[in-house]
């Protein structure tokens, strides 16, 4: 089980592993900046998965018309 | 003859007396930015030509006996995200640079048009609007009128400082997370970001499009109300558009705010703000009396939640570029967009489904309250080109990124918001924001009104 206060941080090696699973190449020199970008949203995406839900919410549907 | 100061009502309304020609008006405006944009690059594209022939097709229908409409003659701009027909719609890029002209105008465009403002150009702004500061890396950074050595915020940079230098005095911009509030509070002038769905989207560029918005800026809360009537209602040609009629606003702003229940958000928005954004939320608040505060649960996670699905929207949407010319995306966006097109499909949906929690919540809120007030950015206009990072309450910051640290938990599940400037002598501006319930825009344009008119807000030109 991960530990959730460890930072996230994606390294190059898992940047260039990624983007080529999604045929996304990405130059080495943008590498670090795509893992600190990268980095950052995943801390966002933690910050939401944290709190917990009712089982039954279910994906926000279209606003109302 | 109109000056940089006349609105668009008074412009509309001299021109539909035969008082002035749309002509001259119009005419006046590109002598402006002829003047005032080499300094503050807020246009991307000057439309003399096309202006001056819709201005005569303006003066000819007058002189004909026939209603030239509500905004005759008052010159306009577009954020250039919109469609123009006959235009190629940069989106900031240089990659879209490349595309074939567009063939019709987007329906924003179209219908402020259709009620007589004449397009005189199109306006700068972060590269596919996915940034707060419109220092773009291939047409140059928008300079704030109120102080040009600053950023006029984005990604509506240019629509801002268009506005506030007089150039024009109605704008049209785009909101996902607070592309049209943010710039309004730097520059000071009145934004609307409607209720999702409530003007059409057709013929813009996408960021995100679960929550990408469309709106106004003007200098006078009457000019904004024209403009938002112009352009809200049913279109068939945004799949997500509202069905419901739409609201007249410009018919209640005499109403005053009687029987509004008015409350100041506290918790996440009273953080992490440097002292004259809440000060300028706190005048407001007196201003109307308003002592009660709430909070919305979680804002700080909805505010992630939002980060989190426009990343997955865009970068989705940016793909096949992203693999194929990198290299030609602005510095500013790029390496974003790849990190965001990495993003797995378990972030996006465990954010949306916190997006329906949180909307829920806000429900409720909105059971106790009609109008919410709360800061607009945390600070003033940062120097173009200033350091990534800043440190607030101890805490080191994003100092771009953070400018949407209160816009972002509230576009992000729909809701309009005016954001209202307050601009004091011999400082910069900063924005409060007005926040109701979805299709609740009339409630809005009664508090900005009642605060115009004691002078609490305003959007003087500079």
């Amino acid at each position: 089980m991960s530990n959730r206060s460890e930072p996230i941080a994606p390294t190059e090696a898992d940047i260039e592993r990624l983007a080529a699973q999604l045929r996304l190449p990405i130059a080495a020199e943008s590498r670090a900046a795509v893992a600190q970008h990268l980095g950052g949203l995943l801390a966002a995406a933690r910050l939401v998965d944290e709190f917990v839900l009712p089982e039954t919410v279910e994906p926000a549907p279209p606003a109302a018309s | 003859m109109s000056d940089a100061g006349t609105s668009a009502l008074s412009i509309a309304a001299a021109v539909r007396a035969g008082k002035t020609r749309a002509r001259d008006v119009v005419a006046g405006a590109l002598e402006r930015i002829a003047q005032r944009d080499a300094t503050l690059n807020a246009f991307t594209g000057v439309l003399r030509e096309r202006a001056l022939s819709d201005a005569d097709a303006i003066d000819r229908r007058l002189a004909s006996g026939q209603d030239p409409g509500p905004l005759a003659g008052v010159p306009f701009a577009a954020k250039n995200l919109f469609d123009v027909a006959g235009l190629t719609t940069l989106a900031g890029s240089k990659i879209n640079a490349d595309k074939p002209v567009a063939s019709r105008d987007a329906t924003a465009v179209a219908r402020l048009r259709a009620a007589g403002a004449v397009l005189v150009g199109t306006l700068n702004m972060d590269e596919y609007a996915y940034g707060f500061s419109t220092e773009n890396t291939h047409y140059g950074p928008t300079r704030n009128p109120r102080d040009p050595s600053r950023i006029a915020g984005g990604s509506s940079g240019g629509s801002a400082a268009a506005v506030a230098g007089g150039l024009v005095p109605v704008t049209l911009g785009t909101d996902t997370n607070g592309s049209i509030r943010v710039p309004a509070a730097l520059c000071g002038v009145f934004g609307l970001k409607p209720t999702f769905a409530r003007v059409s989207r057709a013929g813009v560029v996408p960021l995100a499009w679960s929550f990408d918005h469309v709106g106004p800026f003007a200098r006078d809360v009457a000019d904004l109300a024209a403009a938002f009537d112009a352009i809200a209602g049913p279109d068939a040609r945004d799949p997500a558009c509202a069905t419901r009629p739409a609201t007249r606003c410009a018919d209640v702003l005499e109403r005053g705010i009687d029987g509004l229940r008015i409350a100041v958000l506290g918790g996440h928005f009273a953080r992490l703000a440097a002292d004259e954004a809440l000060a300028a939320v706190a005048g407001v608040a007196s201003a109307l009396r308003v002592r009660r505060e709430v909070t919305l649960p979680e804002a700080h996670r909805a505010r992630a939640a939002a980060q989190v699905i426009t990343a997955c929207e865009a970068g989705a949407y940016h793909l096949d570029n992203l693999r194929s010319r990198a290299a030609d995306f602005d510095p500013m966006t790029r390496d974003r967009l790849l990190a965001a097109a990495l993003l797995p499909a378990a972030a996006y949906l465990g954010a949306q489904r916190f997006r329906a929690w949180f909307r829920a919540r806000v429900a409720e809120v909105f059971g106790q309250a009609d109008v919410l007030l709360a800061p607009t950015t945390p600070w003033t206009a940062p120097a173009i080109g200033a350091p990534w990072t800043t440190r607030v309450d101890g805490i080191e910051v994003p100092t771009r990124g953070h400018l949407g640290v209160s816009t972002q938990p509230l576009s992000f599940i729909g809701l309009p918001v005016i954001s209202v400037p307050v601009v004091a002598p011999g400082t910069l501006p900063v924005g409060v924001q007005l926040v109701a319930a979805p299709f609740q825009e009339a409630a809005l344009f009664r508090v900005a009104a009642r605060l115009e008119a004691e002078g609490v807000v305003r959007a003087p030109v500079v």
